[in-house]
C-alpha cells in the first residue's frame, strides 16, 4: 500500500449525492477521481426531489453548487453513460475496465442551448419524469440536468433506425452533434473503489390491491415528487388526470414492506413532506396518511411531523385491504388496529414504496466480487464496526447501496469511505 | 496609471445574438469612461474564444476586464482561469449576465438590448474600482484533538492517526470505552460490548502516533481551523499540557434523560423500576437479572419513549435495545413474561425487522400504549395504560424497565459553548448544513460525531467518526498550506466605534474584539466573506473586499442611469 496517500486514484461508482460528496473530498485531498455514472446526467435520485425534509430546501438548488464544483475540479473525471465491466487486482492496484456509451453529442462543443430538440420529429415517454411527460429522441432529461448537454437515444432516433434524418445536426450551431461517435472502452488503474449506486423503489404493480397502473390518479411517491417539481411535467401544478386540483389525497405508507422484510427508513418522512407540500400548494386539500408505525428517527424529524399534523393532516393507523374506483374518485377500504372497518374516499392516492437496491446491483456485485445480503444490498464488512467496508479490501460502500437511509446518513457514509481510503496510507 | 478597460461581448452562438442587438450594445458601451476596447465573439467559452481573450488582454495591456456573456455560475470560473493564464489579476474582472438575465427573459429585442447595455455599463462602473486581490494561504497543523473516549472517539482516533499526523484523545473518566464498554450484549448479533471495546483499545495502544490522556479535561480551545491552541489539564498529575492541532472532533456522547420528574413511572420511588442503563449495569456487573428481593422476575414490562414528548424527538435506538432486553431476559429466564409498551415501532433500515420478528416469535408481547402509569400493588406493580385510540388496559408485573430519551451529554453543552457552536431547538450542536454536512459543526474545523450530534446506534456513530476523519484528511494534508477565502471582510480601524454588532451577527465567529484598541478585528482565516457584518455595521466600518460601498454604489448608479 506504498502508493497510497495523495497520489491515490479512486474509482467512484454512482454519481448521486454519496458519489459527489466522496469525489469532492477525495479530489480536494489531491487524489485523482474517476466518477462513473451510468445515466447521461449526474445527481442521482436527489435531483428528482422538489424539496427535501425537514427544512424544505429546494433539492436541486442544494446540490447544484456541489455539482458545479465537481465539474470544475480538475482532479475529477466524470464519466457519464458508463458502466463497470471488469475489475482485477487488489487494494492499491485495481485495474478496471469501463464501457462508455456514445452520447453522439460532443461535450466540448455543446453549450446546452437546446436548439436541437425542437426539430426532432420523435416523441417518447420521458423516463426521468416517470413517463408523465414526453421527450424527443435527442433530449436532456429535465431542465437543469448536468452536464448541460443532450444525448441521442439510439433506440428511438430515426437516423439510428435507418432513416435519413439529420434535423438535430442541422439545428446545432456548434457542430456538437456527431453521429459517428463510438462506444469506448476505458482502462483505469485505481487504488480503491467506492460503490455508491443508490436505490430504486419497489415495483408497485406487485401490490395489486392498491390499484397502481389500473386506477386513475394512483401515483407513486416518486411520480408525485415530479408532479410537485417546478421543472417537472406540470411545472409544479398538482393536478388530477382531468386537469383539476385534488380536493382530497391519501398517502399509504409501507407499500412493499411486508414483501421486502424491512423498514425503508425514509418513507414516513417523505410522506409527511409530501403532505406538507400539498397543504402548502393547495391549502384546502384534505390529506390523510394511512400508516402502521411512524418512524421519524433522530433529532430533527418529530418536530416536522408535529407541524404537519397541526396543519390538519389526518394520521390514521390502519391496514389497507383494497382500493377501488368510486365514480371519478377512489375508495380506500381499511381496518384499524381496534378492528374497525372503514372506507376513505379521495381524489388522489399516493403510494410510498419500499426502497430496493438499484437495478444492476447483482451484476456489479459479481464484477466487483463483493457479497450482497439477503435483500440484495451490498454487505458491509461488519454490521457494527465497519459498515462502509466490504469483504474485499479496498472496496467500500456508501449510501442506499448498503441499506435505505436519508441524505445526511448517506453523506456521512460517503465521507466515511473517504476517511478510510485516505487513512490506508499509514 | 490610466485605466484601460476591455469589454468582451459574447454572442453565445445565436443564444444572445438572436435577442440582443450586439452592434447597438457595442456602440453604446464604447464611449463609456475608461473603456479602451470593445469586441464581440461568437463563443467566448470555446477554446478559440479563450485564446482570443487571453491574447487580447495582453495585446491591449488591459487594466480591467468585463465579459458580457452567460451567468457567472456557468463561466466565471472559466474566465478567471483565462485571466490567470494571461498574468492578469482575476479580481480585476467582472462578468455581466446578458444571456439568462437579458436574452432569455424577454421576446422583445429592444428591451433585451437596453437591459444588456445597462448591465454592461454597471459592470464597467464597478470593475473600475476593483482591487487587485491576492490569494493567501497559511501553514496548518495536521494534528487532531479528539474529545471523548467512547466508541466514536476511539474510532476517530484510529482512522486519523498516522506517522505524519498525531492524534490526542482526551477522556475525562479514568478509562476509555464509554457506554458501550458496559453493555453485555449488542443488538442484533448479541455480541459483547466490552469485548468489542477491548479489541479496539488494543489497536490504539499499538499506535505510537496516538496520545491518550484519561482523567483529563480540555480546559481551553483557542484559535481557528488549521491552528487551534489546546490546553488540557491532567487531573491526577495536576499537570497542564499545551499543544496545537488543526481540527477538533467532539465525541462527548449522550446521557439519558432523568425520569424522576415523570412521576407516573415511579422511578426512584418503587423498588423494581429501572432505567435502561441501570438494567444494563445490573446485568453487566452481576450477570443476572434479579429483583430487589433477590428473586428473578416472573414478568417484566419495558416502557418505550419515556420523556419523548418533553424532548420533542425520537431517540432512534430505544426500540431496538428494548427488543434486545427482551432477548436477554428470555435467554436468562425462559419462562419470564416480557411486555413492550410502545406507541410506534421505529426499526429503520435493512437489519432490524427480522430481529423484531424473531423477538416477537419468542412470545414477547407488544402493547400499544401512549400513556402508562405505574403503581405498587402488593409485592409487584400494576401498569395502567391507554392507547391513542382510547383502549385501556391493566398489566401486573414485578419489574419495569424505563427507556428514557437520549440527550447530549453535559460536556457537549460545555464544549459547544466554549467553541461558539449554537445549539438547535432540540439541544444538539448546530451542523454546518442539516443535509449535506452532518458531522461538520457551524464552526470550521470542529466536528461533532456520535450521540453528541444526535441519538444514534453504534454503527452510525462509527460512520460519523470516519466521516469526520474523511473531512479532516481531505483538508488538512501534512505539508500543504490552507488556501484562504480571498473576498473577506475588513473593518476600518478609523471608522469602527467598537459597538460589537458585527461580532454578534458573524455566523463563522470570525470577528473578535481588540480590547486595547477597542475595535473589532476580522480573522481572515475564518471569514467566508458572507457580508453579514458589512450589512449590520452602523458606522460603515465593515466591508467585504470588492463588495465595498464604492463598488456597489458605482454599479447601482450605472444600472439606474
Amino acid at each position: 500500500m506504498e502508493n497510497y496517500g495523495n497520489s491515490t486514484s479512486v474509482l467512484v461508482i454512482g454519481a448521486g449525492v454519496a458519489g459527489i460528496e466522496a469525489s469532492l473530498l477525495l479530489a480536494n485531498s489531491g487524489a485523482k477521481v474517476y466518477l462513473v455514472e451510468k445515466a447521461s446526467y449526474f445527481g442521482g435520485n436527489v435531483i428528482k426531489w422538489e424539496e427535501v425534509f425537514p427544512n424544505m430546501e429546494c433539492a436541486t438548488c442544494m446540490i447544484a453548487p456541489k455539482q458545479q464544483e465537481l465539474l470544475q475540479n480538475e482532479n475529477i473525471k466524470l464519466l457519464t453513460l458508463s458502466q463497470i465491466e471488469a475489475v482485477e487486482g487488489s487494494v492499491g492496484d485495481f485495474s478496471v475496465k469501463v464501457k462508455k456509451k456514445a452520447r453522439y453529442v460532443d461535450l466540448e462543443n455543446c453549450i446546452g442551448c437546446n436548439e436541437c430538440f425542437e426539430p426532432c420529429p420523435v416523441e417518447v415517454d420521458n423516463e426521468f419524469e416517470e413517463g408523465l411527460s414526453k421527450r424527443k429522441a435527442i433530449y436532456i432529461p429535465c431542465a437543469g440536468a448536468l452536464p448541460n448537454a443532450p444525448i441521442i437515444d439510439t433506440d428511438n432516433c430515426l437516423r439510428f433506425k435507418g432513416e435519413d434524418c439529420q434535423l438535430c445536426q442541422e439545428a446545432c450551431m456548434f457542430e456538437a452533434i456527431d453521429y459517428t461517435q463510438q462506444d469506448e472502452e476505458l482502462q483505469l488503474n485505481v487504488g480503491a473503489i467506492i460503490v455508491a449506486t443508490g436505490f430504486k423503489t419497489f415495483d408497485l404493480t406487485q401490490a395489486p390491491q392498491y390499484g397502481y397502473k389500473k386506477l386513475n390518479n394512483v401515483y407513486s411517491i416518486v411520480e408525485v415528487e415530479r408532479i410537485c417539481a417546478s421543472n417537472g411535467p406540470t411545472e409544479g401544478q398538482i393536478v388530477l388526470q382531468n386537469g383539476e386540483a385534488p380536493k382530497s389525497v391519501a398517502i399509504i405508507h409501507c407499500v412493499g414492506r411486508e414483501e421486502k422484510g424491512y423498514c425503508s427508513s425514509v418513507c414516513c418522512m417523505a410522506s409527511i413532506k409530501q403532505a406538507h407540500f400539498l397543504k402548502n400548494k393547495l391549502p384546502t386539500v384534505k390529506v390523510s396518511q394511512l400508516y402502521s408505525d411512524l418512524c421519524v428517527p433522530g433529532r430533527v424529524y418529530q418536530k416536522f411531523y408535529e407541524e404537519v399534523k397541526e396543519s390538519g393532516v389526518d394520521f390514521i393507523r390502519a391496514t389497507v385491504s383494497e382500493v377501488t374506483q368510486q365514480g371519478t374518485g377512489l375508495a380506500i377500504k381499511y381496518k384499524t388496529e381496534d378492528g374497525e372497518e372503514n372506507t376513505l374516499n379521495v381524489d388522489m392516492l399516493i403510494l410510498a414504496p419500499a426502497i430496493e437496491p438499484e437495478i444492476g446491483s447483482s451484476k456489479l456485485a459479481e464484477v466487483l466480487a463483493i457479497p450482497q445480503d439477503e435483500y440484495g444490498f451490498f454487505s458491509e464488512e461488519k454490521p457494527d464496526l465497519d459498515s462502509v467496508g466490504t469483504s474485499r479490501e479496498g472496496i467500500f460502500i456508501a449510501g442506499c447501496a448498503q441499506s435505505p437511509k436519508d441524505i445526511p446518513d448517506t453523506v456521512a457514509e460517503a465521507e466515511a469511505t473517504v476517511g478510510k481510503i485516505l487513512s490506508l496510507s499509514r | 496609471m490610466a485605466k484601460k478597460i476591455g469589454v468582451y461581448v459574447c454572442e453565445c452562438g445565436n443564444n444572445i445574438a438572436d435577442n440582443v442587438d450586439i452592434d447597438r450594445v457595442i456602440e453604446a458601451i464604447s464611449p463609456l469612461r475608461d473603456v479602451a476596447v470593445v469586441e464581440k465573439h461568437r463563443l467566448l467559452c470555446s477554446e478559440d474564444g479563450k485564446e482570443f481573450l487571453k491574447q487580447s488582454i495582453k495585446d491591449h495591456e488591459l487594466t480591467h476586464l468585463v465579459v458580457a456573456a452567460c451567468s457567472p455560475k456557468q463561466h466565471e470560473h472559466t474566465f478567471m482561469s483565462v485571466c490567470e493564464a494571461a498574468n492578469f489579476n482575476p479580481y480585476l474582472f467582472q462578468m455581466a449576465n446578458i444571456r439568462e438575465q437579458c436574452a432569455w427573459v424577454t421576446q422583445d429585442k429592444e428591451e433585451a438590448t437596453d437591459k444588456a447595455i445597462r448591465q454592461i455599463a454597471a459592470a464597467i462602473a464597478r470593475v473600475a474600482y476593483h482591487e487587485a486581490l491576492e490569494k493567501k494561504d497559511m501553514d496548518v497543523s495536521p494534528d487532531v484533538l479528539v474529545i471523548g473516549g467512547g466508541i466514536a472517539g476511539i474510532k476517530a482516533t484510529q482512522v486519523l492517526a498516522a506517522p505524519d499526523r498525531k492524534v490526542y484523545l482526551v477522556e475525562k473518566g479514568s478509562s476509555l470505552g464509554g457506554k458501550v464498554k458496559g453493555f453485555d450484549k449488542l443488538f442484533t448479533k448479541m455480541e459483547s460490548g466490552s469485548v468489542l471495546i477491548e479489541n479496539e483499545l488494543k489497536k490504539l495502544q499499538e499506535d505510537e502516533n496516538i496520545e491518550v490522556f484519561t482523567n483529563s479535561e480540555v480546559e481551553q480551545i483557542l484559535g481557528f481551523f488549521g491552528n487551534f491552541e489546546i490546553k488540557v489539564v491532567r487531573k491526577a498529575a495536576n499537570e497542564e499540557l499545551n499543544f496545537n492541532v488543526g481540527a477538533v472532533v467532539l465525541a462527548t456522547g449522550f446521557d439519558l434523560m432523568d425520569p424522576k420528574g415523570l412521576t407516573q413511572y415511579g422511578h426512584g420511588k418503587l423498588d423494581d423500576v429501572y432505567t435502561s442503563l441501570e438494567f444494563e449495569e445490573m446485568n453487566f456487573s452481576t450477570g443476572k437479572v434479579l429483583l430487589k428481593n433477590g428473586k428473578p422476575p416472573e414478568s417484566v414490562a419495558i416502557i418505550h419513549c419515556v420523556g419523548r414528548e418533553d424532548k420533542g424527538y425520537c431517540s432512534k435506538v430505544c426500540c431496538m435495545y428494548s427488543l434486545k432486553f427482551a432477548r436477554m431476559l428470555k435467554a436468562q429466564l425462559p419462562k419470564v413474561k416480557v411486555s413492550q409498551l410502545y406507541s410506534d415501532l421505529c426499526i429503520p433500515g435493512k437489519a432490524y425487522q427480522k430481529f423484531y420478528e424473531e423477538t416477537k416469535g419468542l412470545g414477547v408481547e407488544f402493547i400499544r400504549a401512549e400513556k402508562t402509569n405505574v403503581t405498587q400493588n402488593g409485592k409487584g406493580m400494576t401498569l395502567k395504560y391507554e392507547s391513542e385510540s382510547g383502549t385501556k388496559g391493566d398489566l401486573a408485573v414485578d419489574m419495569v424497565i424505563l427507556v428514557p430519551a437520549m440527550e447530549p451529554s453535559s460536556d457537549t453543552d460545555k464544549f459547544a459553548e466554549m467553541l461558539g457552536i449554537p445549539m438547535d431547538d432540540e439541544g444538539f450542536p448546530a451542523q454546518e448544513h442539516q443535509k449535506l454536512a452532518p458531522v461538520a459543526s457551524s464552526v470550521e474545523g470542529i466536528f461533532v460525531v456520535g450521540c453528541a450530534q444526535g441519538p444514534k446506534n453504534i454503527s452510525e456513530s462509527i460512520v460519523q467518526s470516519e466521516a469526520a476523519a474523511g473531512k479532516i484528511l481531505s483538508s488538512l494534508v501534512p505539508g500543504r498550506k490552507l488556501e484562504l477565502e480571498v473576498k473577506t471582510s475588513e473593518i476600518s480601524e478609523t471608522f469602527c466605534t467598537g459597538c460589537k454588532t458585527c461580532i454578534s451577527v458573524c455566523p463563522y465567529s470570525a470577528i473578535s474584539f481588540d480590547d486595547f484598541k477597542k475595535i473589532s478585528v476580522v480573522n481572515e482565516a475564518l471569514c467566508h466573506g458572507c457580508g453579514v457584518c458589512a450589512a449590520a455595521c452602523p458606522s460603515g466600518a465593515a466591508s467585504v473586499k470588492n463588495f465595498a460601498f464604492t463598488q456597489i454604489y458605482q454599479e447601482v448608479e450605472a444600472l439606474l442611469k
